[in-house]
């Protein structure tokens, strides 16, 4: 892990990751730009401080293990420690261990000190992290409410003794600051505790709430086991029901067909001065010989460095042009059904589920792969008329906001919901005791806004999720037809006990009838209402039957 | 006429024999059914002879099974309050009824699943009970409060029969500037004139109605002037029939010019409606004229109209429902009502409507401007 040694994609990075307005501003003041902008990346309210640098902690405990092959233990401790500096805010610490691979003892200015610092950046993997900005905006917010910089103890394999410090962030010049630092005992072999002390609000329950992200988080990482202490709660734990660290498949390199003009130059930078025809080939997947036959001889030859912009225009329009294989799809990964049906029982007492894993596909030519879990949960079985929990991920981190927009809330809504037998007001979300998980993968999620909450909905990746949604709908209603079944049994039984006597005694009283009568009519009703138990009878035996075949299926 | 006239002393009767049926059906396990008129306008025969939409021979059954089994008990059970107030003589509305079912199940446990939530659900049994013996409502005693038909006159007397047997007597020329005010029974009104009358007239806004009889237009006009208050209730369809057959005087309705009074009011109150086909004999006056807004109206007098907003749900909704009147509807197809259909063009074409009080803008400074129009209509025959 050597976040130090990627200077040459920071510079890069930042060119790309800051807004145009700032171009002017030196590369020094990259930090000075963020602590102004903190709004922009998750800072933007009392309660999203709290939720940000949770996440923002969390994320990277679980891509640091997961690169190294360790099954996470992350233990969270959120607590209220006084009365917070801005108004109506409260002062909160957060606290998050990991039994992770540790962070050197000169990294840790690096990577909680300076923005653009990524071990991570431009990778084209599915990691969390992506930019190198998260942990260090945490720290600027703790620096900036309560004058507290990131308390760190970190210790790497093989290390006898642990690193800690605190680490303040520069703002002037974008560099970390490491303070009181010193070594101290530390009983474990490796991992990294990190702690901020900041103004913030909790907020535990509801779609932007703590919860949300820790049993979202659980969900979609069958392997970590959790421990978590939130404000006046007892210790949580949930345990892993995975043995088996994620792989994260090798970045491909771009699909020429994915980029803009302005990308397509960029690119090139990265390769110094070479031939422009060993730059596409080396620096593209899926350009092969019979494509550059199709591409400006008179380009090829000359050297990338040497290129006007004119010359990319024309250069890039004709690969525009030229048919190519689609973006290969090796670069996502999934969870798998079989884990998810594990993983969605930590959520709470579940009494059916179904879950869908689609094979990896191209939507808009990015490589996506797209997972479903429902689950009923048995503790919410009274709220049939609220909407149904939606919980979204984009590579296994939750999203809590703005879900309108998002091309997840489109799939759902445009699903006909009640065919699979759940209720639906017209182009909402359905409705009744479920959770509704739909995860992303992807190694270029585009998103809708700066802060990454929302996945743009595209008419392609809409349908892919929708898709999913379709078949994890029908697996669903399997259970519940069996359910309903099984339930209008029970009614036309009982229905037949309550009203049968009833009408006959109230025909009776009516016409006068003799207690003979009664009695045979009494007899006449239950033979007609029988048949039509008998009826109910076989079409339960008949959908429990599809059901079981259904659940062989899956055991397979 | 398809329609056979019950009162009240065959209703025990009938539905005696129809509990005897099923009772018969039961014994020998066979599904008991149950036969109810189709109340909807792919049922409604309008004969221009006699006036009125009459049901066709299409009928709703209900079969006895596990899913009906309900809905029939219910029926049962609320018959059997329905014949005990026949009996004693008891008058009820809807929502006693419902009160009084809640009641009797309270007292009896065994009961407790015929319940009713809400009173929209015991409604709808008493509707069902009613389409099955073929009667009215107000023939099991079960009156609504009828809300319009306002009625004055300076010459018309009302003798009401109570159900005691004891008459009274309503001269509504005494009334001062009270109303007379109908209820919904109409088979206990007689009613005579002290003097020939001319016309009736029925105004859609009843606060029109009171400011013409307040600036003296039942002093100035032989008249019975009655408020419809919108669409005519049992009251006032059933009030204007009254009167239609036992004064046979000319009766006029004055209402706005729109697609929703021609559809909704005037042709309730002419011909009756789908959803009452069994009860349109006694509840429509196939004699009622459409004395305006007419179209030309507009022009004659230059009133204000003004646009149908179309987006308003319930204007786009009556004018789409002219549409598919003059497209389905007997009584709009008929040639009889040509001029009544022409008017619906004329509305759907123009997309225009004007209200009954433009009559007012005529001569602002004179207050009886609306009569002398009105007055002036009925005399030169300008009405549909
Ligand atoms: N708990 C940890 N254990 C090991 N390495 C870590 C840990 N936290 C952070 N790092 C290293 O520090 C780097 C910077 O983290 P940071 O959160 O700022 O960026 P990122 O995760 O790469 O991207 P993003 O801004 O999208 O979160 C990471 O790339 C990673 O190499
Ligand atoms: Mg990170």
């Amino acid at each position: 892990m050597a976040p130090a040694g990627n200077a040459k994609t920071s510079d890069k990075s930042q060119e790309k990751t800051q807004p145009k307005s700032s171009k002017s501003i030196s590369s020094s003041s990259t930090a000075e730009y963020f602590s102004k902008n903190l709004q922009q990346v998750g800072f933007s309210s009392q309660t999203k401080a709290v939720l940000t640098t949770l996440k923002e902690a969390v994320d990277n405990s679980l891509d640091a293990c997961e690169e190294h092959g360790i099954l996470p233990e992350i233990k969270v401790v959120i607590e209220r420690v006084g009365v917070g500096s801005i108004k109506n805010s409260e002062r909160i610490r957060v606290v998050v261990e990991d039994n992770g691979p540790g962070i050197d003892g000169e990294d840790l200015p690096k990577v909680f000190g300076e923005y653009l610092a990524s071990s991570k950046f431009g990778r084209g993997r599915c990691t969390r992290g992506q930019q190198g900005i998260g942990i260090s905006a945490a720290t600027t917010w703790a620096q900036l409410t309560s004058a507290s910089g990131a308390k760190v103890i970190s210790k790497t394999k093989g290390q006898r003794k642990a690193v800690s410090a605190v680490i303040e962030v520069d703002i002037k010049n974008n560099k970390g600051i490491l303070k009181n630092r010193e070594t101290i005992e530390w009983d474990r072999p490796n991992g990294t505790r990190v702690e901020f002390v900041f103004d913030g609000r909790v907020q535990v329950n509801g779609e932007a709430g703590l919860l949300n992200y820790l049993l979202g988080t659980a969900l979609v990482n069958p392997h970590v086991t959790f421990q978590y202490q939130l404000p006046d709660q007892e210790l949580q734990t949930v345990e892993r029901v995975s043995d088996a660290v994620p792989q994260i498949p090798e970045a491909t390199e771009p699909h020429p067909h994915t980029m803009k003009l302005g990308e397509f130059i960029a690119h090139s930078h990265l390769f110094g001065r070479v031939k422009t025809d060993v730059w596409l080939k080396r620096g593209f997947s899926r350009l092969g010989d019979a494509a550059m036959d199709a591409l400006p001889k008179g380009l090829l030859n000359q050297n990338v460095d040497s290129l006007s912009n004119a010359d990319f225009e024309k250069l890039f329009s004709s690969i525009q042009s030229v048919e190519l294989k689609a973006p290969s799809t090796s670069s996502v990964l999934s969870i798998g059904e079989d884990a998810l049906s594990k993983s969605i029982q930590r959520l709470g007492k579940i009494d059916f589920f179904s879950v869908v894993t689609r094979k990896p596909t191209i939507c808009d030519f990015k490589p996506v792969q797209i997972e479903v879990a429902i689950a009923r949960l048995e503790a919410r079985l009274s709220e049939n008329d609220a909407p149904v929990q939606v919980l979204r991920f984009a590579n296994r981190v939750p999203l809590q906001f703005d879900k309108s927009a998002c091309a997840i809330v489109h799939a759902i809504t445009s699903v006909n919901w009640r065919s699979y037998g759940l209720g639906q007001p017209k182009e909402s979300l359905p409705q009744g005791p479920y959770i509704m998980a739909v995860s992303v993968v992807s190694p270029f999620i585009k998103f809708k806004n700066a802060s990454k909450e929302t996945i743009d909905a595209s008419d392609e990746l809409v349908e892919e999720i929708r898709r999913a949604l379709m078949q994890a709908g029908q697996k669903l209603s399997r259970h519940i037809k069996a359910e309903e079944k099984a339930e209008d049994l029970e009614e036309k039984k009982r229905y037949i006990e309550q009203f049968g006597p009833i009408l006959v005694e109230g025909l009776v009283r009516i016409t006068g009838a003799k207690p003979e009568i009664k009695k045979r009519a009494e007899e006449g009703l239950m033979k007609i209402l029988g048949r039509d138990t008998s009826h109910a009878e076989k079409e339960l035996n008949a959908a429990t039957a599809r059901l079981e075949e259904q659940l062989e299926k899956e055991r397979e | 006429m398809a329609l056979r006239k019950r009162n009240n002393d065959q209703i025990p009767e009938i539905s005696r024999e129809i509990c005897l049926r099923m009772l018969t059906d039961l014994e020998r396990a066979k599904r008991p059914v149950l036969h109810a008129t189709k109340c909807s306008l792919d049922n409604a025969i309008y004969n221009p002879k006699i006036g009125f939409f009459t049901p066709g021979d299409k009928k709703v059954a209900t079969e006895l099974n596990v899913s009906s089994v309900k809905k029939m008990s219910r029926a049962i059970f609320l018959l059997e309050i329905l014949l005990r107030n026949i009996d004693s003589g008891a008058v009820n509305t809807k929502r006693e009824l419902y009160y009084i079912s809640k009641g009797e199940i309270k007292g009896n446990p065994r009961l407790k699943p015929l319940d009713f939530a809400d009173q929209p659900e015991s409604d709808d049994i008493i509707d069902f009970i009613c389409e099955m013996l073929e009667v009215y409502r107000e023939d099991f005693n079960c009156y609504a409060n009828d809300r319009g038909g306002q009625t004055y006159s300076q010459q018309l007397i009302v003798t009401e029969t109570l159900t005691d047997g004891e008459t009274a007597t309503i001269d509504l020329s005494k009334l001062g500037t009270s109303p007379f005010q109908p209820k919904n029974r109409p088979q206990n009104f007689t009613l005579k004139m002290s003097e020939r009358i001319d016309f009736g007239l029925i105004v859609e806004s009843e606060g029109t109605a009171n400011t013409l009889v307040a600036n003296g237009f039942t002093k100035r006009n032989k008249s019975i002037l009655i408020g419809s208050q919108g669409v005519p209730s049992n009251a006032v369809r059933a009030w204007v029939k009254t009167i239609q057959d036992q004064l046979k005087i000319p009766l006029y309705f004055f209402g706005d010019l729109d697609a929703y009074t021609l559809q909704n009011i005037f042709r309730t109150l002419k011909a009756g409606s789908a959803a009452s086909l069994i009860r349109n004999q006694d509840y429509s006056a196939p004699d009622v004229r459409f004395l305006g807004v007419l179209p030309d109206d507009i022009k004659k007098y230059d009133l204000f109209d003004y646009p149908v907003r179309e987006q308003d749900a319930q204007e786009g909704r009556a004018l789409k429902k002219a549409d598919d009147a003059l497209k389905n509807d007997p009584f709009f197809q008929d040639k009889k009502n040509k001029g009544l259909a022409e008017i619906l063009r004329w509305l759907l074409k123009n997309k225009r409507r004007c209200e009954q009080q433009s009559y007012f803008s005529v001569a602002p400074k004179d207050p009886t401007m609306p009569e002398k129009i009105i007055v002036e209509k009925i005399k030169r025959g300008d009405f549909v």
